[in-house]
Formats: C-alpha cells, structure tokens, sequence
C-alpha cells in the first residue's frame, strides 16, 4: 500500500454532503494537484462523521485536527498553512461555544472525548465505497470466526454473553432471539434487518450504512451461522437513497469477495443478501408489517403469536434486528461477550448511538456508554443550549417515546431507567427542547405523527389517535375544556392495552408524560388560554405581549413610536402598568427572550423602547379618583406590589391606605435597586401619581409593631400583605457575625437610606443573582478598591441578568466562579478574609444545573476586610399573628391556584409579591398587585352579592397597521452608557436612553407579530 | 405431547386444545365474548379490539379471536373492568369515527356496532361523530357503498381476497385517511368486482348493502325463507328474504352446505324475474298464431302427443333434448334418462356445454 504524508478526511456523510462537502472535496483536489501534492496528501471521502451540525467537516491526519463547516475557497489555505507550513487554520477550528476556547484536535472536544466508538468505530476514517478498507480495519474477522470456527450454539453464546439487546427500540435480548429461531423447525430460515428508521429527528441507522455498510452484512452474516438461515433482506427506507446505493455496492463488493454468496471462507456455508427499499412508511419498522411489505403485501401488522423466530417472512422462522444491533455483532464475535459486557450498566451493555437533535448546540451521532446520563449528552457532548436559553426537557424514544424533564438530567441511558421515567429508549433519537417549547404542542406533533402513520387496521390506534389529536389541537387553539386532561389519560390508557401492534401501544406516551411533568402547562392553556411557551399562536397576538407578566401591549406601543405618536403611547403602557418608566429601566424583560425577531438576529429592546416613550412623551396628568365604596383597604408595604394593588382598587372607588415601614415608599425599588440603575426622581413620579389618586400612605410605620395588628384588621375591610423579601438569607458559615460582614439587602438598603454605609477597601460579594451584582457594583462606587464576586456555579448558571453581569465586568469586578466561602476570618472582631473552596460540577439538579461538588484540598484565603452574602431573601414574617400560616421557606401561604391566588387562608387577609414568592421581579410583583386588586375587590363583591366589577370603557388607541414587506437583518440599536471612568465614585444613572433616531431605528424592526395578514 | 393444556378462564378451571383460540375456547363454554371484526368463515385479523380479554402475565390486552392457547395454567378474565373499559373505548371511537345516523341506516337493527353500543350500555357519545366525507358509491344497481358507515373491520376485503379471491379491494391510505378501496379507489362499477356480493354478505355494518333493497323492508319486517337457488347444479343455499309475500332481496345461507354463504352475482342480485309481470305462470299453447294459456295437463298432453306422433313419423333419432344448466343433477339425470329410455335417442345434451 502506498504512504502518504498527510490524509485529508472529507465527511461525505448525508448531513455534509447537503452542507456542500461534494465541492470542498473538488477544491482539495484541485489544490493538491495545482501543488503537485498527489503522492503526498490522500484525500478521503468518509461516512458521516457525526458532528452534522457545523459540517462540512474536515479531519487531518496524523495531527487528528478537526476544521468545521469548510467552505471550498478555505481547500487552499488549509493545503497551504497547514500541510506545507504547518500551521492550523485558526478560523476553521471547533471554538466552545459557551467558553468560547478554540480546540483543534478532534479527541479534545467533548463531543468526540466523551463518546466510546464501538457500532461507529470505523466512522470518518474509511471509504465507506471500498470493502479494502473494512477490511483494513479488521473487518470480517468476525465472520470467519463465526464462520470456521464457532457453532451456532457457540455463537448465540457469545451474544448472549455480551447482554446485546434490541437496539431498535424493543430492548430484547439479541441472543434470546437468535436462539428461538435456531431451535425453530424449519429447512428455509431469514435473516432480516430493519433499516426502515422513521422516527421524526432520528438518523443513526442512516449514518450507520452510509458509513460504516459492511459492519451490518457481516452482522446479518453471522446471525444467518447461528440461526441456519441463507437468505436475508434489508429493509431500508427509499428515502435513504445514499444508503441504498452504498448498501448495494457492499453487497456486490462482498459478493466479488466470496463473503456473500455459496461456500463462504470455504466453510460450506451460504448466504445472500438482497435490499428490499420500502416506501417509508413508519408502521413498517414493526416487524410483522415489515415482513408484510417484503412478502409484497401491504405492510400492516398482525397480532403476535406466532411471532417471527417461529413464523416469521413467508411464514418461515426468521430473526429480525434493526441496523444498529447487527453493527455490534463482528466486534462481539471478535473481542468477546465478555469485552462487550465490560461497559454498561447492570441491565444494559455496552454502547448505545443517539441522534442528537433539536435545540442543542452539537447536533449530530454520538455513541456512548450505556449508562452515561441523560445530561452528559446534551449538556457536555451536546454542548448545551443555544443563545443561552435554558433546558426544557428532550424527547427519547420519538412518538413512541417520552419527554425527559430537567429534574431528571441525571437519569442513565438504562433501559429500566429510561422506563421508569416513562420515556423509551426507542432506537435512539434525542431530541432537546429549549425553554421556547410547548410541551401540549409537543405532544399534538407526535399524535399527529401517529394518528398520520397508523395503518389503520386496529380501532384504538386508528380512531383513538385520532380522537386524542382532535382533542390536542382543541387545547392547542384555546377550546380545551374542564376534562380534557382526564380524558386525554384515560384514551391514553385504553390505547397502550389494547392496540394491535407497538405503533399504537406506544403512541399515547408522548401524551401521557407531557402531562406527567407539564400537567401545568395544559392546565394553562385548558384554564386560563394561555401558551406559557408562547407557541400555540390562536391563544396569543404577539409572544412578547403573552410573555409579560401584565400582558403589555408591546407590539402596538413600539408601533406608535414609529408613528411618533409618543403621547399615546404612553397611554398604551399606563393601560396594563402603573410603573412604565420604572420598568423601562430595571424590568427583567422576559418578552425580548421569546421576541420572534430574536430568531433572526437580536430580540427588538423592548425595554430602551419603553423607557424612550417615557422620557419623552409627556406625562398625562392623573386627577384624584372620588371614593365611592365604603369598604377600606389597607396595603401593608409600600413596594411595587403593594402600591399597583393600592392604585387598581382606588381606581375603583375603594379608599386605600398604605402602611410602610421605611420612611420612603418603593420597598425594594428603592431600597434595593441601586440609584445607578433607577434614578430616584423616576421614581418619586411614578408614586406621586398614585398619590394623586387619593391613595393614603403612612410611612415610618411597622404594623404589629407601630400599630396593632388587630387593629387595622378591625379598620379594613380587606388587608393586603405585599411586604416583601427584606432580609438576606445567611450564610451560615463560620465568622458570619463578625463586623464587616453584611447581607446583600441590607447593605444596600443602608446606601439607599442615606446613612453612609461605610465600605471596605477589598470587598467579597457571595453570590450570583441580581442582588449580588448590585451590591459589587455600589461597593464599587463607595469607594472599594478591589471587588471581587465569589460564585459557586458557572456563568451560564447565573441567576443574574447577563447584561447586568458584563456592566459589573466592565466596572472592574471581578467575579470568581465555582468557588464558595467556607468561613470568614477575623481578627479582633473584624474580617481580615475569606477562606475559600474551589468547586466541581457533579450531577444535575432539579433547575437543571449540575450541582458544585467541593475540591478536596482546593482551599485558599482571600485578604478582604468586608464581605457581603447575598445569596438569597427571606421576607421578614414575624409581625403576622398566628392564624396567618407560613410556608417553610418562611414566605405567607395563600390557597393558590383556583381558590384565588393572593387569598390567605384567613378571611379577608390577601397577600402577593416577594412575601409570597420569594424574591421575584418587579414586573412579577406589579402583576401580584394586579391580580389582587382583581381578587379582594372580587371578595367583597361577592360577599354583598353585588354583580362583578365591569372595566369602564378604554379609551380606544388606534394602532397603525404598517408592515415591512421585507426584514434585513439588523441587529439591536446599542444603548448609549456613561463611560466607566464617569461611573466611579456616582450613581449617576448608567445607561443613557435612546435618542430619537435610535428608538425610531429600533421600532422599525419590530415584526408586529400581532397584526393578522 | 397432549394436546391439551389445562387453563382458567373467568375462574373455571378447564381443558383447551392446544392452538385454539381464546375464543373458541369461550364460545365452547357458552362464555359470550362480543367480537366485530371476527368472522367465523374469514381468516382472522384481530383488528377491532372488542374481543380483547385479559390473560394473566400479558403485557397488554390480547384479542381473544387470535390468540393461541398454548400455555398450560394460563389464566383468562373475559369480562374485568379493564377488559370492559377497552371494549367500550373501541365501540364508542367506532361510532364516532364514521357518520352513524342510524334512523338514517338501511342496515338499522341488523348491525352489529348498533347491537355492541347496546350491549355494551354506550349511553351517549363522548367523542364529536364526523363523517369520513367520502362520496357514495351508487355506481350499480347490485351494491351500494357507503363508506362513511364503514368501520373497517376488514371483513369485505378478507372475502373478497381471500374466499372469493377476487382481489378486488383493500385497504388504502393511512391513519385517520384510511378506507377500504378498489384499485386506484374507482367505484365497484369501475373495477374488477364481478358482483358476487361477497363483501355484502360479511359487513357487519351499513357501509355495504344491497343496492335494491334499499328501503324494501325493514329487518324486523323481513322473513327468511330458506331454499336452494335456481341458476345451476351446485345447489347454493340461499335465504328468500320476504316482505308480505315479495322477495326483496337474496342472501346467502352460512350455514348452506355446498356454499356457507357464498353466491355468486346471478345467485345473489337475479331475482326479479320472481316478481316480473312478463314472467310465465302458466303454460301457453299456440293456436292460429296466437298463444292462449292453457292448463299443465293440457300443455303435457299436447307436448307428449306431438313427441310421440314425430318419433312414430319419423323415428326416434329426428328428436334431440337440451337441458339447462340451471336444472338440478337430479332433473338432468331424468333427462337424459328419458331421451334414451321414453324417446329412444342418444340425441341429449346440456346448455352447459355451449
Ligand atoms: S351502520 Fe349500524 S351503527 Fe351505523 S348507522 Fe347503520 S345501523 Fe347505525
Ligand atoms: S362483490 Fe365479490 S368481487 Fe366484488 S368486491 Fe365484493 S367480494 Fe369482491
Ligand atoms: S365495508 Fe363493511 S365489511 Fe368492509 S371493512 Fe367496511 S364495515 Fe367492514
Ligand atoms: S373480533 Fe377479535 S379483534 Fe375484532
């Protein structure tokens, strides 16, 4: 054979070659004849190569350098930089895409390190169109042991040893399988494979023959040894046309060879193979419709028994494995059972080949270990989520399959395990969902999948499916009803016990664990007509409107700004939200994550454009709003809550006072939220408008302390408890109660009363929430010197809004992730450090985020003279008598869903916010206010039997209805800041606002999803 | 090897025969499992799922029409909740999956998914009922179709394929699409069908009746009257069904020795020469060019008088007999035995033949 210097490994799999690896092959040719290279560089088209998502793939050999998604113009420079002078083209290597690291050798990266090659081991590395190459590689070794050397007792033996079980889905073990059929009767025997792989997202069988054809025929080749069979078919879909083509040339290859056809290695045994191309439909990956459509009938099931080891193809005892099964079989024959049964777990040996699709950042083949979990595939081989968002569940198993939640990432790819959590293992398609899914629609998709696919012939599967899509799709467009789910559930149970064949019997799990770990998620859209996910478009106008917690009506205020109707605009946000400058500053703006435009290039700001309305039109004047109702209400805390809730029930006639502790009201918008962020005059507006209404306040007033209780209780009608999360949770670790150390809350709270919170030189923050970052950067800017973060997860785990993280980067913090404090030092009373402990990532959590482990060993002190914990709040309950019950984690229960979300279970007694949720949003706390308006005005409606509260007509708002036939892609108009050398030592507000070319530029890409073409 | 195995079914202990079927089994016993797709003359498909029972250690429900008992100890529960449960599901998605107006019904009170929603105590539907939308078939006068009735059993295509082996329908398109079709779904008037009514006999439901006794009575009004049919020396039996003295419309007799049931298109669809005003219902004898009706005897009389002044005139051999092929064996045999015995002549033959 001839040696050449350098190989050049072009993926010629189906993923690749639609990426156009035909042309880049063309284009190293003709680069390496151009340089008269020929006898040095080989360059070799192989099967797929697994990493499908950034092909075309080039790998180099002897370096095992990987280049991704090649272009034909980069043939050159590779050829040129890294051939003749040796140096890796940089541009073209794999960069992590959350670390953002270049990796230039394929092992490297932990799509590939982390796979066990076994059923792919010869994938990217031989011509799939060359039986030499198989040959190479030890192929047919198997064979001719099987063949020469093995009985077919010995040979189902050694499968049986190896635990291989039915890697189509079935799980059955192979061995079993092969010796039923051997013990059959019967002169004729068949050897089948199953390539008919339908599952939508599932592509491993494909790239199995595409790549690697020859490891399948000898598969078939020894299973025909052990069970007598001479005669054998592979059942391939047309669709597969590479596949076929590539299977056909094996075939002949194999024949020319004499490893198909009469006396094989001379052993007196025969066998041939034929490939038998199916039209595709799904039910014939079920074995007896399979046979049924070889036989040239049409491929419906029928019931088992007899099953096919004994009457199988033209009634004749056959075995039937899909392609992956067979693909494990030489290397069983050659290395041993045993070898095989070395990796896996328990129940399940050796590796197992997922298709990995859908929302992750590496799609593409991998083989694993049986036994890796769930969460190691998507987040360490798959990479992870795109842009950032966050995991939803991934669907196992196709339609017959089932949804694997985030709380259980840690599950192992067993099959018992997978079972127990109401997935399948199924033939191996992955495919992950991000946060943007809708879980009922998920599970309308797969009905449809199989409703569409049934064959027809049995009652459950045929009509049930049917029925079961009939009643999704109401429930997806907004008519479910009170039942459905029930309903759905009980459909779902008849139809797995009764329907003829797996097609049907499966086809209800996608249904039934959807609603096991989404029940809320059908519950939304049956109740409240909701699509939490903002997916099913008839329950919603626009996802950013559906997303905001007070459903503001984005679309048409940006609209207006377009229109430069900035008056009216403002009108639109005052209409669903008290606070619009407030929130055009600090609001967490979960709208812009689901924008649509988002998918394109970057979400509309949704944010800069609400504040730019409030900067710039001018403000409506509010007149006070006569009291008309008897009932008082009294609000107890004098936060974004408390105030919305005080300002909803004045607006209809109620008189409110609202009692607040601090001498100033805004609770955490001002004592919490840094000047910087939200300038206290923006503030004092927004509550000098719900002033103006008539609402009451008395400040510097704690109830249960200031005032009884019972009091009030007696005085009010109704009470509303909106005291929020003013406490930092503790640390608890050693030297906590040393001076210098302070809660994240309170250390803000101090700065924002005035009172000169006295700020160290080097200061430790612990934590990764808004809070966290809030804090480092006022330390900042009260002089700290050096500030530095301590997190005990990742970046990507925090909780704080990123924009927020990279302006404290940008500021000089510096943040230290995986690490946690172990306990404060001090001497005399005062901290002089921190002793920290480096962390590992370990298993996942239920948020889906792996859990830190600590490092043996990794201690190290931080000289600080100041730390601050925020980690975390706690409302402060201890004024609330006792019949008003807590929840453990100290926060006010009320009845929840249903029985009125904000009602305590004490008469009359309301509550909502922070003080029920745990630290939550602004926005979130405007919509608890909302919501409890609504819900104490309800109460004493009812209570006097009065009709319910009717709206008063709206001032009706024309929207414009303009639209841009064609989108550029245009990325988000920036933000003008004040430079970091101005922020030091000020709160002076950072981010500047949009001028108005800006936000006109900036709402000229709105996509108006909530016109109707 | 015994052949049997001992098992117990609702709590009996008892004695099966290896490869029966649960359903025989039952029926045996005189236990009543419902069945729908299940016909004793067809091979089996266990398509419907109403005969489904619960078999201890089974995954899953199995259809008691094709499952083998092969097990010794097996134990079977024919009527469990679970067992029931299924069976309604079934029969409710049935009468939801097609357009079942039974007043509306040709087939009303002799169908067999109107008996089930009765026995299974169906009181009133859950699932919105809609209509397939496939258009009628009138397209002959011998069968008309109407596939939205049609609950695709798959007993006319087990007929058709595989007792007729006419091979003229099957099922077509997938899922919720799913229909029983001619080849390139044409009408039956456009197919290969030859009319034999196979189909008819079998469906269970509306979907396939009799294109002209559509509204010739209703099955309570019907009387059965058994008899062999006329056409030809097989001797097929079939069922005269009567409404006040008129035949409207023949079926076949499953339980006819030679046939089972089975006709063929004359057998089955050529009956109104029975009631045809044209029809002769006495003999009639030719005088001056001008047929008269005449008394048997007299028609005999004249018949055996002629016959024998042309044998005495001109010898035996100048007479010949055809008889027809809708005689029975018996009347051909009296033929022929009477050409050769009372005429005298080897002259005989039969239209069979032409
Ligand atoms: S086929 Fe049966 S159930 Fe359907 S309408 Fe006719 S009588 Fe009623
Ligand atoms: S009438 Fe006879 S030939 Fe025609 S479809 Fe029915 S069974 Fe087949
Ligand atoms: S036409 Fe009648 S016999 Fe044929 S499948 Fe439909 S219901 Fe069954
Ligand atoms: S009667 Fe048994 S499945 Fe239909």
């Amino acid at each position: 054979m001839k040696i050449f210097r350098s190989h050049i490994l072009v993926c010629g799999g189906t993923g690749c070659h639609s990426s156009g690896s035909a042309e880049v092959i063309k284009a190293f040719a003709f680069e390496v004849e151009k340089r008269e290279l020929k006898d040095e560089v080989q360059i070799v088209e192989t099967g797929c190569n697994g990493f499908c998502a950034l092909g075309p793939i080039v790998v180099v050999y002897p370096e095992g350098i990987i280049y991704m998604q090649v272009a034909p113009e980069d043939a050159a420079e590779i050829i040129e930089e890294h051939i003749l002078k040796g140096r890796p083209v940089e541009r073209l290597l794999y960069r992590e895409p959350v670390t953002e690291e270049v990796i230039p050798y394929m092992n490297d990266i932990p799509f590939f390190g982390l796979q066990e090659l076994r059923v792919l081991h010869n994938r990217g590395l031989i011509d799939a169109e060359r039986i030499d190459e198989y040959i190479a590689r030890d192929g047919y070794q198997g064979a001719a042991k099987a063949l020469l050397e093995m009985t077919p007792e010995g040979i189902i033996e050694e499968v049986k040893k190896s635990g291989l079980r039915g890697r189509g889905g079935g799980g059955f073990p192979t061995g079993m399988k092969w010796q039923f059929a051997s013990q059959s009767m019967g002169e004729v025997k068949y050897v089948l494979c199953n390539a008919d792989e339908g599952d939508p997202g599932a592509f491993m069988d494909r790239s199995v023959l595409e790549a690697d054809p020859h490891a399948v025929l000898e598969g078939m080749l020894i299973a025909a040894k052990a069970i007598g069979a001479h005669q054998g078919y592979i059942y391939c879909r047309a669709e597969y046309p590479l596949a076929v083509h590539r299977l056909n040339i094996a075939i002949n290859q194999a024949r020319e060879y004499g490893l198909l056809g009469d006396d094989i290695f001379g052993s007196g045994f025969s066998f041939d193979l034929e490939v038998y191309q199916g039209a595709g439909a799904f039910v014939c990956g079920e074995e007896t419709a399979l046979m049924a459509s070889i036989e040239g009938r049409r491929g419906m099931p029928r019931p088992r028994p007899p099953f096919p080891a004994h009457q199988g193809l033209w009634r004749r005892p056959t075995v039937l494995n899909n392609v992956e099964s067979y693909a494990n079989i030489p290397q069983i024959i050659v290395q041993g059972g045993d070898w095989y049964a070395s990796i896996g777990t328990e129940t399940s040996k050796g590796t197992k080949v997922f298709a990995l699709t859908g929302d992750v950042n590496n799609i593409g083949l991998v083989e694993v270990p049986m036994g890796t979990t769930i969460g190691t595939i998507i987040f360490d081989i798959g990479g992870g989520i795109p842009k950032g968002k966050r995991f939803k569940a991934a669907q196992l198993g196709g339609p017959s399959g089932g949804c694997i939640p985030v709380q259980h990432l840690n599950t192992p790819t067993d099959y018992e395990a997978i079972t127990q959590i109401g997935a399948i293992m199924g033939s191996g398609g992955l495919i992950v969902m991000d946060e943007d899914t809708c879980m009922v629609d998920v599970a309308r998709f797969f009905m449809d999948f199989c409703q569409d696919e049934s064959c027809g012939k049995c009652v459950p599967c045929r009509v049930g499916t049917k029925k079961m899509l009939d009643i999704l799709t109401d429930i997806c467009e907004g008519r479910g009803k009170e039942g459905d789910i029930e309903l759905l559930e009980e459909m779902a149970a008849v139809i797995k016990d009764s329907a003829l064949c797996g097609l049907g019997q499966t086809a209800p799990n996608p249904v039934l664990s959807t609603i096991r770990y989404f029940r809320d998620e059908y519950e939304a859209h049956i109740r409240d007509k909701r699509c939490p996910a903002s997916v099913c478009s008839a329950l919603f106008t626009s996802p950013c409107q559906n997303t905001c917690p007070v459903e503001m009506d984005v679309p048409a205020y940006i609209a207006l700004i377009r229109a430069n109707r900035l008056d009216d605009a403002y009108k639109v946000l005052l209409k669903t939200n008290p606070f619009p400058s407030i929130c055009g500053r600090v609001c967490d703006h979960q709208c812009q994550g689901k924008c649509r435009r988002g998918q394109l290039d970057e979400p509309i700001a949704i944010k800069h454009l609400k504040r730019y309305i409030t900067d710039n039109a001018s403000r409506p004047t509010v007149e006070s709003i006569p009291v008309t109702r008897r009932e008082r209400i009294a609000v107890v805390g004098g936060g974004p809550a408390g105030l919305t809730a005080a300002r909803d029930l004045a607006r209809r006639g109620y008189s409110v006072t609202v009692f607040e502790e601090l001498p100033h009201l805004g609770g955490m918008l001002r004592y919490g939220i840094p000047e910087y962020r939200l300038p206290r005059a923006v503030l004092e507006r927004e509550i000098d408008d719900i002033r103006a209404l008539g609402v009451q306040f008395r400040t510097n007033t704690r109830v249960g302390k200031d005032i009884p209780f019972k009091d009030i209780r007696k005085e009010y009608a109704a009470l509303y408890l909106a005291v929020g999360a003013h406490q930092s949770q503790r640390l608890r670790i050693d030297g906590e109660d040393l001076k210098g150390v302070y809660g994240g809350v309170e250390f803000l709270r101090q700065i924002n009363l005035g009172n000169g919170a006295e700020v160290g030189k080097r200061v430790a923050v612990v934590g990764g929430g808004n809070s966290a970052i809030d804090a480092a950067r006022s330390a900042l800017r009260k002089g700290a010197q050096e500030v530095v973060l301590l997190y005990r997860r990742t970046r990507q785990d925090m909780p704080a809004q990123s924009d927020e993280v990279a302006a404290a980067e940008h500021e000089g913090v510096t943040i230290h992730f995986l690490v946690a404090p172990l306990e404060v030092i001090g001497v005399k009373g005062r901290v002089v450090g921190v002793r920290c402990q480096r962390m590992r990532l370990g298993a996942f959590d239920a948020s889906g985020r792996r859990r830190p482990e600590p490092i043996e060993g990794s201690e190290f002190v931080l000289d600080v003279d100041m730390v601050i914990a925020a980690i975390g709040q706690v409302p402060d309950v201890s004024f609330l008598p006792k019949d008003i019950p807590v929840t453990k984690w100290n926060t006010i229960e009320v009845k929840g869903n249903g029985n009125g979300r904000t009602q305590t279970p004490a008469e009359g007694i309301f509550a909502g916010g922070d003080a029920v949720t745990g630290p939550a949003t602004v926005i979130w706390a405007i919509a608890a206010g909302k919501e409890a308006a609504d819900e104490i005005d309800a109460a004493i409606r009812q209570r006097n039997d009065e009709p319910p509260f009717q709206r008063p007509e709206e001032e009706r708002i024309d929207i414009p209805q303009v639209i841009d036939e064609e989108v550029q892609e245009q990325p988000q108009a920036r933000m003008l800041e004040l430079e970091g050398s101005e922020r030091v030592g000020s709160f002076a507000e950072v981010e500047l606002g949009y001028t108005e070319e800006e936000a006109l530029r900036e709402s000229l890409r709105c996509l108006r999803c909530d016109m109707e073409l | 090897m015994s052949n049997t195995v001992t098992v117990t079914i609702d709590g009996r202990e008892v004695k099966a025969h290896k490869g029966e079927t649960i359903l025989e089994l039952a029926t045996r016993l005189g236990i009543h499992i419902p069945t729908l797709c299940y016909h004793p003359r067809l091979p089996l498909a266990g398509a419907c799922r109403v005969c489904v029972v619960e078999v201890e250690r089974a995954r899953a429900l199995v259809a008691s029409c094709v499952f083998p008992i092969e097990q010794e100890g097996m134990v079977i529960k024919t009527n469990t909740e679970r067992v029931l449960a299924a069976r309604r599901m079934a029969v409710e998605l049935l009468l939801a999956s097609g357009d079942h107006n039974c007043l509306l019904c040709e087939s009303n009170g002799h169908c067999e998914l109107q008996d089930l929603v009765y026995e299974l105590k169906i009181e009133r539907p859950r699932f919105p009922a809609e209509s397939p939308g496939h258009s009628i078939d009138d397209s002959n006068p011998m069968i008309f179709r109407d596939l939205n009735k049609c609950i695709l059993c798959g007993r006319c295509v087990r007929a058709c394929n595989e007792v007729q082996v006419n091979q003229v329908i099957d099922f077509g398109y997938r899922g919720g699409r799913t229909k029983i079709v001619t080849a390139e779904d044409r009408s039956y008037a456009e197919s290969t069908c030859v009319f034999c009514g196979e189909c008819v006999q079998v469906c269970p439901v509306g979907a396939l009746v009799e294109n002209k006794a559509r509204f010739a009575g209703r099955p309570w009004a019907i009387k059965k009257v058994p008899t062999t049919c006329t056409y030809c020396g097989t001797g097929c039996t079939i069922d005269l069904n009567i409404v006040d003295g008129t035949v409207v419309k023949i079926t076949g007799n499953e339980d006819g020795v030679t046939n089972q049931g089975s006709l063929c298109v004359k057998g089955r669809f050529g009956y109104e020469f029975i009631h045809h005003p044209d029809r002769l219902a006495t003999p009639l004898i030719k005088e001056n060019g001008q047929f008269r009706e005449a008394t048997w005897d007299e028609a005999l009389d004249l018949t055996a008088e002629k016959l024998g002044q042309i044998k005495a005139d001109h010898g035996p051999d100048t007479i010949g007999g055809l008889s027809s092929a809708r005689c029975t064996n018996e009347e051909n045999y009296l033929m022929q035995k009477f050409m050769r015995a009372v005429i005298g002549t080897n002259n005989v033959d039969h239209c069979a033949r032409l």
